[in-house]
C-alpha cells in the first residue's frame, strides 16, 4: 500500500550522520553565502590577534623607529584596516536591527533602516572576502619570477608531443600576460618528428611570476587519440610541470632572507656540498686542445638532486643555469619539506585537508569533449582552445586555482588555530 | 623560422653539407660557426686567430673578481685616475671585452689597451668590440675605453713592429709626467713547448688550424739565448719585465700546467729580485678547475699564476 520503499532505521541513521560528519571537512566554493558564515570565530580571533600586534607595533615605532618593526606593520596594515571596517559595518548591523526590533521607532526611520540594513548586509560578504584575502601570507616567493619545467611522464610519444603542446601554451600565455620567457633548456626526443619534448626548462623573466604561475605545478594528464594512433582509440597520458622559484643573480638580491649567497639564509647552497662534472674532463687544456664539448652536470650531495646541463656552447653559460636550477630546486624542496610539516600539523586537527603537491594529477585535457577541468578548484572550461591556446580559458583556470588555494590557507589557518587553542605548547614552536 | 624557398633550401642543405664536412676534416667548430660565447659575450672567431677557451674564461671573470676585491679593500687607490688594464698578445680580444663587460658596472672610468702581434687578430680584436656593441653585449662606453693596437710584446727589437712601451706613448692613460704605468696586466701568451706541440699532446685540429704563433713561442728572442729559459717560457719573462716597468699592481697568466707553472713563478721571482722587489709581490698559482665550486683540482690542466703587489709598497 505504501510506495515509500522500506529503509532500515538504522541506515537512514547512518546517512544522516554520514553528512552531518562530511560536512564541515569539505572545503566548497560559493557556499559561504550567509552573512554570519563569512568568517570562521577561529580566524576572526587570529585577525584579531594580528590586529592587536599592530596597534602594539605603531606605538612602539612611534617612540623609536626601527625597519624591522615598519616592514611588519606594513604587512599588519592591510588586516587591521580591514578587521576595522569588518567590525565598524557589524555593529551598524547589530544597531540597525536593534533600531527595527524596537517597537517605538519612528516608521520614517525603520524604513529608511531597513534600506541600510540591505546596503550593510551586501558589503558585508565582500569585506570578509578581503579580510581572508589579507589574511592569508604572501608566499615567501611569490615575488620572484620561475622557472617552468615540463616533462613527459607516462604515455610514451603521445606524453612528448603533449608536453610540447603544453610548452607552447604557456610561451603564450606568458607573452600575453606581458612576460618575458627564455628557454633555458629544450631536449627533443629521438626520431624523425622534431616535436617530441623530452625536457623543458622555461625561465619566466618577470616579478612575481611565481605568485602567478605556481598553480600550475603538478600533472596534467591528456585524453585523445594521438597523431600516433592508428586505430582511433583514445589514450590518456601525463605531463608533469614544475614551478620553481629563480632567484635573482647574486648580489642583487636585497632582501636577505633569499639571497641565496648569504650562508645564514635559508636558500643557501653550499658549494662545498655541489659536486661538478665537466662532461669530459682531464689531460692537457687550454691552448693545447680546442674542446667543443661543453656539457656540465652538478650534483647536490646531501638530496641527490642531478642537474645536467648541455645547451650551450660556452662551459660558463652551462654552468650559471646549471646553478641557477639547482637552487631554484633545492629551495622549492626546503619550502616544500616546511609545507609538509604544515600541513601534518593541520591533517592532525582537521582529518585531511587536500593538499596538491607536484605528484597529483592537477587537470585534465579531454580533447574528444573539448574540455579542461581542474581537480582543485573543479572548475571545467568548455573550450579547450582557448586554454591550450593560453589565452583566456587559461586565464580563467588558473585564476579559480588561485582562489582555490586562498580558501584551502584559510581552511588550513582555521585549523591552526584551534589546534592553538586546543594543545597551546604543541604550535607555539612554529 | 622564416619561410624557406625551395632553391635557398637547397643552398642551405649544400651549405650544411660543406659545414659537415669541414668539420669532418677535423676544422675546429668555432671557425665553422664563426663565433664562440665568451661569458656573456659572442667572440667573433678567424682563421689565423687563437679561439678562445674555456679555461681563459674562468681566469678573466676571476681577474675580475680579483680586480674589484683589490678597488673594495682599498677605495682610495686609484679613484682619482681611471682604472688601466694592458691585455698582451689579446688575439680575438676576447678577455679585455670581458673585462669590461664585467667590470663597467662597477667602475666609472677604464681604459683597456689589447695588443697582438698579428694585424689579422688586432681588426678581428676590434670587430669583436663592433659586433658585441652592436649586439648590447657591452656598454657604449666600451667604444672609448677599449682599444687595440698592434705591437711586440717580446724584447727582441723586431724593428717590422713597434714594442709595447712605444705603443703606450700613444695613450695618455698609460704615460703621465712619471713615465709609462698600468694598474692590471693580463696576458694569455703562446705557451706550448715545440715538442709538446708535435707528440700528441696538442690536439690534432689545434695544431693544423690554428696559428702556431699564438701556440708556440717563435725561438729567436734575447731572453733564451741568454739565460737559458725554455722556450715555452719566454714571453712570460718578457711580458714580466714590461710589468716590472709599468709598475702593475695586478698580474695574470694563464699557462699550459701546475709545472709550467712553477718555473714561471721562479723566473718572476729572479727578475724581481734583480730589481729588488721581490718583497712587495705575493704569487699564487690557481688551477681553472679550483676556480670553480666542487670540482676536483686537477694537475694536467692549465693554470693561472696571479701575482699581486702589497698596497703598502705603493704608498
Amino acid at each position: 500500500m505504501l510506495n515509500v520503499p522500506w529503509i532500515c532505521s538504522r541506515c537512514l541513521l547512518r546517512s544522516t550522520k554520514a553528512a552531518g560528519y562530511l560536512r564541515p571537512f569539505i572545503p566548497r566554493r560559493g557556499l559561504n553565502t550567509g552573512v554570519d558564515t563569512g568568517l570562521s570565530p577561529a580566524l576572526l580571533i587570529r585577525a584579531r590577534s594580528l590586529a592587536d600586534e599592530h596597534s602594539n607595533l605603531s606605538a612602539q615605532l612611534a617612540e623609536s623607529f626601527d625597519a624591522k618593526t615598519a616592514k611588519r606593520i606594513g604587512e599588519l596594515a592591510p588586516i587591521a584596516n580591514v578587521l576595522g571596517e569588518w567590525d565598524s559595518a557589524n555593529e551598524s548591523l547589530v544597531e540597525l536591527k536593534s533600531l527595527l526590533e524596537d517597537p517605538a521607532t519612528d516608521p520614517e526611520l525603520r524604513s529608511l533602516a531597513i534600506e541600510d540594513l540591505e546596503s550593510s548586509k551586501h558589503s558585508l560578504p565582500t569585506l570578509s572576502d578581503s579580510l581572508k584575502q589579507a589574511l592569508v601570507p604572501r608566499h615567501p616567493f611569490a615575488e620572484l619570477p620561475c622557472l617552468l619545467e615540463i616533462r613527459p611522464g607516462a604515455g610514451g610519444d603521445e606524453a612528448g608531443l603533449f608536453a610540447f603542446e603544453l610548452l607552447r601554451m604557456y610561451t603564450s600565455f606568458c607573452s600575453r600576460q606581458g612576460f618575458r620567457t627564455s628557454v633555458l633548456k629544450l631536449e627533443v626526443g629521438d626520431g624523425p618528428a622534431e616535436d617530441r619534448l623530452s625536457e623543458a626548462v622555461i625561465e619566466v623573466d618577470a616579478s612575481g611570476a611565481y605568485g602567478m604561475m605556481r598553480t600550475e605545478s603538478g600533472v596534467h594528464r591528456v585524453q585523445r587519440v594521438p597523431a600516433t594512433e592508428s586505430k582511433g582509440r583514445t589514450h590518456t597520458s601525463a605531463v608533469s610541470v614544475m614551478v620553481l622559484p629563480s632567484f635573482p643573480d647574486s648580489g642583487a638580491g636585497g632582501d636577505s632572507a633569499l639571497n641565496f649567497d648569504d650562508p645564514t639564509s635559508d636558500y643557501y647552497v653550499d658549494p662545498q656540498e655541489v659536486r661538478s662534472e665537466k662532461m669530459r674532463a682531464g689531460g692537457a687544456g687550454g691552448q693545447h686542445v680546442n674542446k667543443t664539448e661543453s656539457a656540465i652536470r652538478l650534483t647536490h650531495i646531501p638530496s641527490g638532486i642531478v642537474v645536467s646541463m648541455q645547451d650551450s656552447r660556452s662551459q660558463h653559460a652551462n654552468r650559471k643555469k646549471a646553478w641557477q636550477i639547482l637552487r631554484a630546486r633545492l629551495a622549492e624542496a626546503r619550502q616544500e619539506a616546511r609545507e609538509q610539516e604544515l600541513v601534518e600539523l593541520r591533517r592532525g586537527v582537521l582529518g585531511g585537508v587536500a593538499r596538491m603537491g607536484r605528484g597529483d594529477k592537477i587537470r585534465t585535457y579531454n580533447y574528444g569533449q573539448s574540455r579542461c577541468t581542474d581537480h582543485r578548484s573543479g572548475i571545467t572550461i568548455h573550450n579547450l582552445d582557448s586554454v591550450l591556446d593560453g589565452g583566456e580559458g587559461l586565464d580563467n583556470v588558473m585564476d579559480s586555482v588561485r582562489t582555490w588555494l586562498v580558501d584551502q590557507e584559510i581552511a588550513g589557518m582555521a585549523a591552526e588555530e584551534m589546534a592553538k587553542r586546543a594543545h597551546p605548547q604543541k604550535v607555539a614552536t612554529r | 623560422m622564416a619561410k624557406v624557398t625551395p632553391g635557398g633550401r637547397l643552398q642551405q642543405n649544400k651549405l650544411l653539407r660543406s659545414m659537415c664536412r669541414a668539420r669532418s676534416r677535423g676544422v675546429p667548430l668555432q671557425y665553422i660557426i664563426g663565433d664562440q660565447p665568451f661569458g656573456d659575450l659572442q667572440i667573433l672567431c678567424r682563421r689565423n686567430v687563437l679561439i678562445p677557451r674555456a679555461e681563459t674564461e674562468s681566469f678573466t671573470v676571476h681577474a675580475s673578481k680579483l680586480i674589484l676585491k683589490r678597488l673594495d679593500e682599498h677605495p682610495e687607490v686609484t679613484n682619482p685616475q681611471p682604472l688601466r688594464i694592458l691585455d698582451l698578445c689579446s688575439g680575438t680580444g676576447a678577455i679585455a671585452l670581458l673585462l669590461h663587460a664585467l667590470l663597467a658596472n662597477k667602475i666609472k672610468q677604464m681604459t683597456i689597451l689589447g695588443i697582438d702581434i698579428s694585424s689579422t687578430a688586432v681588426t678581428l680584436a676590434s670587430k669583436n668590440l663592433e659586433h658585441n656593441l652592436h649586439h648590447g653585449f657591452l656598454l657604449d662606453r666600451a667604444r672609448t675605453e677599449v682599444h687595440f693596437r698592434q705591437g711586440n710584446v717580446l724584447s727582441n727589437h723586431d724593428s717590422n713592429f713597434p714594442h709595447v712601451d712605444k705603443v703606450l706613448h700613444e695613450f695618455p692613460g698609460f704615460c703621465n709626467q712619471s713615465g709609462l704605468g698600468c694598474d692590471v696586466l693580463i696576458s694569455n701568451p703562446p705557451y706550448i713547448a715545440p715538442n709538446s706541440f708535435w707528440d700528441g699532446t696538442t690536439g690534432r685540429s689545434v695544431r693544423i688550424y690554428e696559428p702556431k704563433l699564438a701556440l708556440v713561442p717563435s725561438l729567436e728572442t734575447d731572453a733564451n739565448m741568454e739565460e737559458h729559459i725554455r722556450q715555452e717560457d719566454v714571453f712570460y719573462h718578457d711580458i714580466f719585465q714590461s710589468a716590472m716597468r709599468l709598475g702593475a699592481k695586478l698580474i695574470v697568466f694563464e699557462c699550459g700546467s701546475y709545472a709550467q707553472a712553477c718555473r714561471v713563478v721562479g723566473i718572476c721571482e729572479d727578475i724581481a729580485g734583480a730589481c729588488a722587489r721581490r718583497e712587495e709581490l705575493a704569487f699564487h698559482i690557481v688551477s681553472s678547475s679550483g676556480l670553480e665550486p666542487g670540482t676536483h683540482i686537477s694537475g694536467s690542466g692549465p693554470c693561472a699564476i696571479i701575482i699581486e703587489r702589497s698596497m703598502a709598497s705603493e704608498a
